[in-house]
């Protein structure tokens, strides 16, 4: 069946030839096959005629990435393929994000994310960073079994906007209290959007250790971060 | 880590449509499947050689000594006395070995039944497996209007959501009794319904001769004339009225079937304790006993034409004496007369989704999961009641049924067994993965995620959280959804217009030349 559909397309696809409505569209088709290579080939093009940044950025990448989320959530697509998606683009991302910096456009987000001291279960955390890159945020990943010390250190070094945090056990999800307490101490909580995740967790543990919300899986962290963002940017411009 | 996703967007990936492509191929999927089992995984022996010679010596000595009855049939009795068997008046009592030489000379050890789509012929026998939906329930149950009697609308629902279930091989027989209909002439529509809205083999009526005989008609419409007498298209139920006793109605629709060619399953149909000794060995001896005489008489019919060895055992509540099932003791029945069958060298037919409770529940889930799995591992060839069944087989469960063919598809990939091929065993993927690293990006995972795993149609496995937000829904409320989705979504298969023509022209001039009954 795969095959027959398959075959009735072509894979050899002249990106330069397509007019800017044809190469977006087609974009929007290689982002939901997971084709990096092309990704980074149609972003080159687009920039080369003259497009800004946050318009590549918006109307092929974001928008791609929209219908990929779209999918996943209702069942048709599946999670290696979506982590395709997330790394084609991640390949246009890298291209863009110092363009990006350097006009001052709002960055889609910034996140730390780092599995908390005592585990050592990264699976999910994973999912999560490749998910965030997906839908384009920069991600910094601090890896397992966290420190207080190493969470303020990487908080320091890349001032994110979001500092996510996750826990397996429910021998190590009290750790992250330690840290938002820490935080708090250190006047630093409230710079930070903190977001946690992980089986053993629910809101309601969330909210009684003072992060701003529970992510119960890859997908609903993206559209968190996402509204916290654009809350905080809605907040920002009204200043 | 996104780094190591970069080396496995390798060669082989490449466009394949985007999303409208996608969504179509998905969304088709459900419908590629194979017609039958064809199974890898062997069978559970539970009995040594020993233990299967004395069950075979006392089934031996029950035909010849206690013997068995064929009642109200003249020519039965003939054909037996014609045979050497010894008759007092309609009891008749087999020398020893008769009934196994006669079976063994002539009854085919497997044998297609063909589909009028050809792709969906079923092999019965042998290595194969073949699920079929719940037979002979007089109600019908759902969610929304609860235990009802069941009406054709119903019996065609149930052939509708069977031809869309890949994992139902055959469109079964009697799927709910549509009591709408007079008696004698409800089986008309009844095969009407399963030629019609299904291309999957089906079973025929066993109620009376004539209306086997009205079976055979319409088949032959359907496959000619010729291509019938020399083929099977029809695998009916002869239940053997047990203890011991072979009744006029069975037995004429069994000689219908068998002289022209048709499968019947010889099924002592027993509850334990009431219609078979309380143990398991006298059980299935008497059960191998009825089998032996109820197969080798349909040999004397027509040698060679196809039977099954049938098994319906379950017990009963010694306080109440209502059936019960999902026990452990009628498990070990179906696993022992499997084996015998096998010895025996014919198709084996017992198991199915069986179960007392009225509702699916967990006491629904947990007694059909077991009589399902023991089936499987005995080595069942022909599984009726696969899908549906409630209250014993009183009712005919809609989301039960949906339920139902689900496991059944997990039953179908246990069977396919271990795949140890290269790509089965996997080390280009432990290669390339590594410590500490995730699978769900690499090439091999890329390769084989759509198929890996068995993906049930109404298990909920997402967050907690989700589920509350889509309405905190029990599997028979998931499965409700589904059946409504499907009937709603059904679209019938083609058929030769001038075949239904000639059916419905049959059916008719037959229904005119009978008045309608109730008896």
């Amino acid at each position: 069946m795969a095959e027959e559909f398959e075959e009735e397309y072509e894979d050899e696809i002249d990106l330069a030839s397509l007019s800017d409505e044809e190469l977006v569209l087609q974009m929007h088709d290689d982002l939901y096959d997971g084709l990096r290579e092309e990704i980074v080939e149609a972003t080159n093009i687009l920039l080369s005629r003259k497009w800004s940044a946050t318009r590549v950025l918006d109307e092929a990448l974001v928008e791609g990435m929209r219908i990929v989320g779209i999918d996943f959530r209702d069942g048709i697509l599946f999670v290696p393929e979506v982590l395709l998606s997330a790394n084609a683009m991640k390949g246009g991302m890298e291209i863009l994000r110092p363009l990006l910096a350097e006009t001052g456009a709002p960055p889609i987000g910034k996140m730390v994310i780092g599995t908390v001291k005592g585990d050592i279960h990264d699976i999910g955390k994973n999912l999560v960073s490749m998910m965030m890159e997906g839908a384009g945020f920069e991600v910094i990943d601090i890896g397992i079994n966290n420190s207080v010390e190493d969470y303020v250190a990487a908080l320091e070094e890349h001032k994110p906007d979001i500092l996510g945090m996750s826990a397996l056990l429910t021998t190590t999800m009290p750790y992250m209290k330690v840290v938002i307490d820490a935080l708090k101490e250190k006047e630093m909580r409230d710079n930070y959007i903190v977001l946690v995740g992980g089986a053993p967790l629910n809101e309601e543990f969330s909210q009684a250790i003072g992060a701003d919300a529970y992510c119960r899986d890859a997908a609903v962290s993206v559209e968190t971060a996402k509204s916290y963002m654009q809350n905080q940017m809605g907040a920002a411009s009204r200043i | 880590m996104a780094e190591e996703l970069k080396e496995t967007n390798n060669p082989r990936r490449r466009r394949s449509g985007g999303r409208s492509v996608r969504q179509e191929i998905r969304k088709s999927k459900s419908e590629v499947s194979a017609p039958y089992i064809k199974r890898n995984v062997p069978v559970y022996n539970i009995l040594d050689e020993e233990g299967l010679e004395l069950i075979e010596k006392n089934a031996d000595t029950i035909l010849e000594e206690i013997g068995i009855e064929f009642r109200g049939d003249e020519e039965a009795l003939q054909l037996w006395k014609e045979a050497g068997a010894e008759l007092s008046g309609e009891r008749v009592r087999f020398p020893k070995n008769l009934c196994r030489s006669i079976i063994r000379k002539s009854a085919p050890r497997e044998y297609t039944q063909h589909a009028r789509n050809p792709q969906k012929n079923v092999v019965i026998g042998g290595n194969n497996t073949v699920l079929v939906p719940g037979y002979g329930s007089p109600f019908i149950r759902n969610l929304d209007e609860g235990r009802r009697y069941g009406t054709l609308k119903d019996f065609q629902n149930f052939v509708k959501l069977t031809y869309l279930s890949s994992s139902l091989h055959h469109s079964g027989g009697t799927l709910c009794e549509p009591v709408d209909l007079p008696v004698n002439k409800r089986h008309f529509d009844m095969v009407y319904s399963h030629i019609k809205y299904s291309d999957k083999p089906f079973m025929g009526s066993v109620t009376a001769p004539e209306r086997a005989q009205d079976t055979v008609d319409m088949a032959k419409v359907v496959f000619g004339d010729d291509f019938v007498e020399n083929h099977c298209v029809i695998t009916s139920l002869i239940n053997a009225n047990s203890p011991m006793v072979f009744d006029s109605m069975m037995l004429g629709a069994a000689k219908v079937y068998a002289r022209h060619n048709q499968a019947c399953i010889i099924s002592p149909f027993i509850l334990s304790g009431a219609m078979s000794p309380v143990t398991v060995a006298g059980t299935s001896a008497q059960i191998l006993a009825e089998v032996l005489a109820g197969v080798a008489f349909t040999q004397l019919i027509r040698p060679g034409a196809p039977v099954i060895f049938g098994t319906f055992a379950s017990s009963i509540s010694m306080k109440t004496g209502a059936p019960t099932f999902g026990s452990p003791e009628p498990a070990l029945v179906t696993l022992v007369t499997a084996e015998l069958a096998r010895r025996l060298g014919i198709p084996y037919r017992s198991g199915g989704g069986l179960c007392s409770s009225k509702i699916s529940d967990a006491q629904a889930a947990y007694e059909s999961a077991n009589t399902l799995q023991t089936a499987m591992l005995a080595g069942v060839n022909f599984m009726l009641h696969t899908a549906g069944w409630l209250e014993g087989g009183l009712a005919m469960g809609y989301e039960k049924f949906i339920l139902d063919a689900d496991q059944a598809g997990m039953i179908q990939k246990f069977l396919a067994g271990i795949d140890l091929s290269e790509n089965g065993q996997a080390m280009e993927a432990l290669r390339e993965v590594g410590p500490g690293q995730h699978f769900l990006g690499c090439s091999h995972t890329q390769a084989n995620f759509e198929s890996a795993f068995y993906m049930s149609k109404v298990s909920d496995n997402n967050s907690y959280e989700q589920w509350k937000e889509e309405g905190s829904q029990d599997a028979t409320q998931r499965a409700n959804k589904i059946w409504k989705k499907m009937l709603e979504e059904y679209e019938m298969p083609a058929f030769d217009p001038a075949k239904d023509e000639a059916l419905k022209e049959f059916i008719e001039k037959r229904k005119a030349s009978f008045p309608d009954s109730n008896i």
